[in-house]
């Protein structure tokens, strides 16, 4: 069979586009380290959250060296606790739940989207840079006041982190 | 007109397959590929990995 050779061209081209978005995807995952949403969080009975240890008080909570988790609450309209604040330069898994409906759990601007399920948990791992603050938005529609659900995110300065935490401690 | 070239090709000497010759849609076919290219460069390296919060676990 004769191919032209053009037509050999852009088969090659067009091999090579495929081998470069595969390797893409692949680069990420092993060198930025890009991850999924996981999966792998057991369900929850969603209509009693204030009797489970990591939701009944969302909050966030040093766990290791420069780790630290954050459990929120999404609820009709609003995130808890709010804002959220975590520490600069650190490791923050975000185990996200909701207590009445679907909702939204996006960091404008950013990666860190996940959708949040009522009994199920949505945990995702980033990984934060400098100081900033990022708005908290609901990207399910949700109800009447699913326009106005937001919250925040807030990277801190380690010193701030720890002096809010005391702060909270002792009051 | 293609058809008559590949046809007048065939039937006229193995060696002149190489007059069919669409520089024109190589080149189209060449800008749309660097044009793809440069495009998933930009969506994949600065816009998604240059983002801030990278998603890692």
């Amino acid at each position: 069979m004769h191919i032209h050779a053009y037509e050999k061209l852009w088969l090659a081209a067009s091999i090579l586009l495929i081998l470069l978005l595969i390797g893409s995807v692949t680069y990420g995952a092993v060198g930025p380290g890009v991850a999924m949403v996981s999966d792998s969080e057991p369900p929850i009975d969603a209509q009693a959250l204030d009797e489970d240890d990591r939701f009944s008080e969302p909050r966030v909570e040093q766990v290791g060296d420069n780790e630290y988790v954050a459990y929120v609450v999404a609820y009709q309209f609003g995130f808890e606790p709010s804002p959220i604040v975590v520490p600069e330069n650190s490791t923050v898994t975000f185990y996200v739940t909701s207590r009445d409906v679907i909702h939204g759990f996006e960091v404008a601007g950013t990666n860190a989207n996940t959708m949040v399920v009522p009994g199920e948990v949505s945990k995702i791992t980033v990984k934060t840079d400098d100081r900033q603050e990022y708005g908290l938005i609901c990207n399910e529609y949700c109800g009447a006041g699913h326009h106005v659900m937001e919250g925040k995110v807030n990277v801190v300065s380690q010193a701030e982190f720890d002096e809010r935490n005391s702060g909270g401690d002792d009051a | 007109m293609g058809q008559n070239q590949a046809a007048h090709a065939s039937s006229d000497d193995v060696s002149g397959e190489e007059e069919f010759d669409p520089i024109g849609t190589l080149t189209l076919i060449a800008i749309y590929f660097v044009i793809l290219l440069l495009a998933w460069v930009y969506i994949y390296y600065i816009e998604f990995l240059g983002r801030d919060l990278v998603v890692v676990g």
